[in-house]
């Protein structure tokens, strides 16, 4: 990290993330790391992390019944602070989601969350591996016209409703948004603190942005 | 298109050190002739330099997964210290087991035995962690009686044909199936291609072929002929002079999607 100033990154802990793997990786490249479990805990807070594995509709749940969605609403939307949401964590930014049946989203980022098609002979689900990760815009520290593997496990895809949003692509049966990035708010679909070398750039870019 | 996978499969067994309990890397022939191999969580990092795509953590011991057990441990530090997919299993019984392996550092879950006691457990995991986390593993012998699945390390026999219960436990809401020729474990004889091409045909989940790699080519006939997604091989990994860098490049120059360094 150098001479950069040194990072507080808190992770939404609301019982449907692996929070201890993305905890990990912050605490890797030199962050400080805050369980975020209620408002107090964003104090030091300089960089918010929303986790998520499971289906769209338990994540859902789960995040609403943790209470934290005001304080959350009041980091992302009125003080537009850095907040990075991982596989279903991003998923929940869209509208809704189409898993196991409808389910509302924060509608923070336009979108749905649907099953990725399997007609294409070899293209199985999950989504499971490395895939090729295609930078259309500038985010988290690549350039457009990048490309990177990185590790994915899901069988839903984000579809923006604004391809301004997208800022990066990746196909498997069709082509979902694999970075989505609005002002503030950025998202993977991917593992950025599973892809090795690659997701710690990914998340080191992620922290560059103030 | 999502890139093939090679992993290494570390078996672990438990050691007592005086007072303390820890577990050690083996490896296995046959699912017997255990051979004491050294520190997982080295091993590990070992594999991540060397550019792994995933490691499978497998307690051969099959001892309950409680908060104490040492194989928490040894997640533990290797999520520490390795930023890559891990895969864990050995002795999970129920959804609880999975949350602990879980919340100690594994984003998958490997069950075997347990759920052929009690199919329920796959739909039920993958309701609460979602079918990706689920890894439904299958050991079988093809012998006199025909083929069928093995439960508890290998020991113990079931009516169970491998290819049938592959397809079923995929139906159930497995998101991966890992399949292992116990006859072929440690071998070095090469992969069992016509079970796992049946697998991989009739599932639309990926199957992780296991058992029997003994030469890179062996991992390029398991996606080519075989149509896995994934090969895990322990021997192979930790005695040859292979390791797996060596392996992709061989797999990648026969034509084989597969990621590369760069």
């Amino acid at each position: 990290m150098g001479t950069a100033p040194r990072r507080t990154v808190g992770i939404v802990d609301y019982r449907a993330g692996n929070v201890r793997s993305i905890a990990n990786a912050f605490d890797h490249l030199g962050c400080e790391v805050e369980i975020v479990t209620r408002e107090a805990d964003l104090t030091a807070v300089t960089h918010l992390v929303l986790p998520g594995v499971g289906a769209f509709g338990h994540c859902a749940e789960k995040l609403r019944a943790s209470g934290l969605l005001p304080s959350l609403m009041r980091w992302a939307l009125q003080d537009r602070r850095p907040l990075l949401g991982i596989c279903v964590g991003m998923q929940l930014l869209a509208d809704a989601g189409e898993e196991l049946g409808e389910h509302a989203g924060l509608g923070w980022i336009h979108g749905r969350v649907r099953r990725l098609p399997v007609a294409e002979p070899g293209v199985r689900l999950p989504h499971v591996g490395w895939n090729m990760v295609r930078f259309a815009a500038a985010a988290a520290g690549f350039e457009a016209g990048e490309s990177e593997d990185f590790y994915f496990d899901h069988t839903y895809g984000f579809f923006c409703g604004d391809p301004a949003d997208v800022a990066a692509e990746c196909t498997h049966g069709a082509t979902f948004a694999a970075v989505v990035r609005r002002e503030n708010i950025l998202a993977a679909q991917f593992h950025p603190e599973k892809s090795q070398e690659a997701g710690l750039r990914f998340l080191r870019g992620f922290l560059a942005c103030v | 298109m999502v890139k093939k996978r090679l992993i290494p499969k570390l078996l672990l067994k438990r050691r007592r050190l005086g007072t303390v309990e820890r577990m050690v890397l083996v490896t296995t022939r046959g699912y017997e002739q255990v051979i004491e191999v050294g520190d997982p969580v080295s091993q590990a990092k070992i594999y991540e330099a060397q550019f792994a795509d995933e490691l499978i953590f497998l307690n051969i011991d099959s001892s309950p997964i409680e908060p104490q057990a040492p194989l928490l441990d040894v997640l533990r530090r290797a999520a520490s210290e390795t930023f890559m997919p891990i895969a864990a299993g050995g002795g999970v019984r129920t959804t609880d087991d999975f949350e602990l392996l879980l919340a100690n550092g594994a984003d998958k879950v490997c069950v075997n035995s347990a759920a052929i006691a009690d199919p329920s457990l796959i739909e039920r995991a993958a309701a609460i962690f979602g079918a990706q986390c689920v890894v439904v593993s299958i050991d079988y012998r093809h012998d006199a009686q025909g083929s069928r699945v093995f439960v508890d390390g290998g020991r113990t026999a079931t009516p169970l044909d491998p290819i049938e219960w592959a397809v079923r436990a995929a139906a159930l809401g497995a998101g991966e199936i890992l399949l292992t020729d116990i006859a072929r474990d440690g071998s070095g004889e090469g992969l069992d291609l016509p079970t796992i091409r049946a697998v991989a045909d009739r599932v639309s989940v990926p199957v992780i072929a296991s058992g029997g790699c003994g030469l890179a080519r062996h991992f390029v006939e398991g996606f080519l002929d075989g149509h896995a997604e994934a090969v895990a091989a322990g021997t192979f990994f930790c005695f040859r002079d292979q390791n797996p860098m060596q392996t992709r490049a061989h797999v990648r120059n026969a034509g084989v999607p597969i990621r590369v360094k760069t």
